[in-house]
This record gives structure tokens, sequence and C-alpha cells, in this order.
């Protein structure tokens, strides 16, 4: 059985459906999960059902994209499954493992005043994070960048880790709910997605409508089976960058406003009720002070 | 300074070693994704210094007809290429390029033939052939003859093979050994120009009007 550190491509090599385990995914795998549960022991406290199960479900997506067999078909033969690791890394793995950190841990693992932590601070500030998320998208998505780094397991572990760390970056503003962490809120949390979204319309808008193909990789790579076009593939590669970048961010988008919005509406409607609780109060005090004056014998309190 | 600990240094080591281990087998037929250099003369394809024309040989078109190859083609440029049908890289990668760029360059069939030849003619018929081109474009021509002929082809463009290289790793069969060059001749019949494998839709986009062009 072949055995390799990570998925990378091996130009000429045909495809077959023979299991290759990539050793790294699985050291990487281990270390997250690992350390999560070394983290709360040292720390003595209990794993969170919620947060853990969300952490656990975040390490499993990386390894399902990262592993053989699809790990091994989007480095090395079909575009579209490389766009969907991306996406995966991205779009579900991030906010998941983010989702699954307790604030204390990340105090923890980031001791507030350290290096560290002004590193964390400086690059999840809302401008500096989508500068880098889109930095990473657009340099990693480069022809010379794919058919370069993409040859190497090491290479191809780089970009992954780019891919991930980039997404981690971009999630944290967004997901953060303590303004001092560089959280942000409505209605600034949705022009930042929305501003993402439409710059990934970019690099999805010169695969889906480029004449040729622009990955050599994917090109000269020994096809899946006969009759399959490289530039289908790459078209088929743009469009799903475009739908999560479009329709699903939109989605969440329109999801998170609209939570605010109804959060404002409630907040703006207790604060009519109490005030026109007042308002009555001081309708009816005017009222009986008004009797009292008319008719001081028949005057009432309430 | 404080040394490491141990236990904490065993984890980049690991890494380090897991990561100099990092460097992925290449095969036979592994190249560079970024395609052909062009030339001084702007072209993709290689120069062939050699004075050679289009083999002699009788072979069977798809149709059923015996043609000779060296008069078939003639009056045209033509691409020739050697390969076989269950050839898992090479050939469905030259010929899908191929034919992708001949419609994205505007180049017809009438001002260009591209030929197949089959250097597997045990397991190759006729209709195996046309069946498998047709995946690229039916107006592609494809060629069967006795293995004799097909090496007495390749000889006289002072090619190698066919020869058996082993076991398809798919299962399908043996994997054959062949030129893995397309090789252009002119109207005349003169070999001009070899694409390696390698040579991407952006190279032939670019060489194939000049082909047309120039060799006519």
């Amino acid at each position: 059985m072949n055995v390799a550190w990570w998925c990378s491509s091996t130009p000429g090599q045909v495809w077959t459906w023979r299991y290759t385990p990539f050793l790294g995914v699985w050291v990487v795998a281990a270390t997250f999960i690992g350390g999560y549960v070394a983290a709360h022991r040292r720390a003595g406290r209990p794993l969170e059902r919620g947060r853990t199960r969300r952490w656990v479900l975040g390490v499993l997506s990386l390894v399902l994209v990262s592993e053989w067999p699809i790990g091994q078909l989007g480095v090395g033969y079909l575009a579209t499954v490389g766009i969907a690791r991306y996406v995966i890394y991205t779009f579900v793995a991030a906010p998941l493992l983010l989702s699954g950190l307790p604030d204390w841990l990340v105090e923890r693992w980031f001791p507030a005043g350290s290096r560290r932590s002004n590193a964390l601070r400086a690059v999840t500030r809302w401008p500096v994070a989508l500068l880098v998320f889109n930095a990473v998208l657009f340099g990693t998505h480069l022809p010379i960048t794919i058919d370069t780094l993409k040859v190497t397991q090491l290479g191809s572990f780089g970009v992954d880790v780019l891919h991930l760390g980039a997404a981690l970056i971009w999630w944290w503003p967004a997901m953060q709910r303590i303004p001092a962490e560089n959280a942000i809120q409505e209605p600034l949390r949705a022009f930042y997605l929305f501003a993402s979204s439409v710059l990934m319309f970019v690099p999805a808008a010169f695969l889906t409508f480029s004449p040729l193909p622009l990955y050599g990789l994917y090109e000269l790579a020994p096809p899946l089976w006969l009759g399959f076009d490289p530039l289908a593939d790459q078209q088929a590669a743009g469009i799903i960058m475009n739908v999560v970048g479009g329709f699903v961010l939109w989605g969440i988008i329109a999801a998170l406003f609209l939570r605010w919005a109804g959060e404002r509406e409630a907040e703006d409607e207790a604060t009519r009720r109490t005030r026109d609780a007042a308002t009555l109060r001081r309708m009816t005090a005017l009222e009986s002070d008004q009797v009292e004056t008319e008719d001081p014998g028949h005057a009432t309190t309430t | 300074m404080r040394a490491p600990r141990p236990a904490n240094a065993i984890g980049p080591l690991l890494a380090l070693g897991l990561l100099l281990t990092a460097c992925g087998p290449a095969s036979a037929t592994s190249t560079a994704a970024q395609g052909l250099e062009a030339g001084p003369d702007g072209w993709h394809g290689q120069p062939v210094g050699a004075e050679q024309s289009v083999p002699t040989g009788a072979f069977t078109t798809t149709e059923g007809r015996t043609v000779e190859l060296a008069d078939a083609f003639l009056d045209t440029p033509t691409l020739l290429f050697f390969g076989y049908t269950n050839c898992p890289d090479i050939c469905p990668v030259h010929l899908a390029a191929i034919a992708s760029a001949m419609e994205t360059a505007g180049v017809s069939y009438d001002e260009l033939d591209v030929v197949f030849v089959s250097v597997d003619p045990d397991r190759d018929t006729p209709s195996r052939i046309e069946a498998f081109l047709d995946n690229f474009d039916p107006r592609m021509h494809g060629l069967h003859a006795d293995r004799e002929v097909v090496t007495g082809a390749l000889g006289q463009l002072e090619l190698s093979g066919p020869v058996v290289e082993g076991e398809d790793p798919r299962g399908d069969g043996d994997l054959i050994g062949h030129p893995a060059q397309v090789i252009g001749f002119d109207a005349d019949g003169d070999i001009r120009r070899v694409w390696p494998f390698g040579a991407r839709r952006s190279d032939w986009v670019s060489d194939l009007p000049r082909i047309v062009e120039e060799w006519s």
C-alpha cells in the first residue's frame, strides 16, 4: 500500500481506486482533537457537549476533504473537487472550529498582553481580516501557484494551511461576540460578509468564463474517464465558487441581518411598551387629579 | 536560553521528518504543468532537425478502406499521433487538447488532418478506434494496421515502440509504450515540428492557425 504525508499532484500518475492514506492528515486531526481535550483537562474544565461536537465536526470535515480520495482527486485530477475542498475548508471547517472554541480557551492560548494575543488582535481587525482572506483567496488560485505548489506534498500542505488560517482569521470578527476582541455587529458585519462574497466572484468568474483551462495541472492530468473535458471541469469549479460565494454566503448574510433586525425590532417594541406604560400611568394620574379638582368629595385613589 | 524539553521537541521533529519525506514520486509521463515554452520564432511546437516525410505503409481506416499513409493525407497539413485506445494518460490528453483547440482557434478539419494510428492492433479494432475518437471529435482519422506495419512506420520516423510496459494500474490489460509527441507534417508531407507531451491548449491555439497558414 502506498503511504504519503499529504495529498499532492503526481503528474502523469493514472488515477486508481487504490487507497493511499495520508499520514499528515491523521497527525493534524489527532493534534487538533488531542490538544482540545488536553487543554480542557489541564484547565480542570469539563468538555461542553455542543462546543466539543462542533470542534470534532470541524476536524472531521478537514479529514474528509484532505484524506484520500477527495484530497487526491482535488489536488491532482479535478478542479471541481479542488474548489469544493477550498469551500469546505473555508465555509464549513473554519466556522465549526471557531464556534467550538470556548472563550476561556482562547484566553489561555492567547494570554492577554502576550505577543500571540497582540498578533491575533492585529490580524483579526475586520479590514485586515478581509485583506488577508482575499489575498490568500487570489494568491492561492493563481495558475502559477497551483501548478507550482500542488505538485509537492509540502507545497500542497502549505496551501491548505493558508486556506484554513485565512478562513479562521476571516470568520473571527464575524463570529466573535466581544467588541474588545474585534467583534463586529450589524450592519457592518453584513457589509463585511457581502464585500467578501463580491470579491469571491472575481476568481470564480475567471474559472467560469476563461476559454482555456487555466491550470496545467488539471489539464494534463490523466483523465478519470474518456471524453472528460478539463474546461468543463474548470467551469463547474467556477460555478461552485460562485454559488457558495454568492448564494450561500448571501443566505448567511440575510439570516444574520434578519436576526439582527428582529432583535432591534424586539428592543424597539420593548422600549415602546415601556414608554406607553409610562404615558398611560401619567394620563391616569392626570385624570385622577382632574376628577379630584372637579368633585373633591368623590376622589378615589388608584 | 532555556533548552526545549524533550517532550516538546518530539512534535516539531516528527513534523519535520514527515515534511522532509514530502517529495511526491513522478512517473514516466511527468511534465511541467506550465506547458511548452514558445521559441524565438513564437512557435510552441519544437522544430525537427532531420528531413523526414510521412511514413509509408498500408493502413485500414475506421470505415474499412485501405489507404497508403504517405498518400492519404497529402495536400493538407497533418498532425500524426501514435497511441492506443486503452491509453490512460498521454493519448486522451493530447487528443482532447487538439480537439478543443481546433474549435477555439477556429481551424477546421478540412484545413488540417488529425490522424491517430493505433500501436495496439490486437485490442484496437477499427470500430473500437472509431468509438475512441468519437470522444474527442469524429472528424479525426483513425488508422489500424498489423504490428509490423506500425513498427515500420515508427522506424521510418526514427521512433521506437510499441513495447509492452507492464500492467495497467487500472487492471485494464497491458500498458503500451509509444512515442509521446504529436508530429506535424506540411501539405507536401514533410515533417516540420513536434509537440511533446505537456503541450497545452493554449500552445495549440497559438500554433494551429500558423500551421494552416504556413504549411498549406
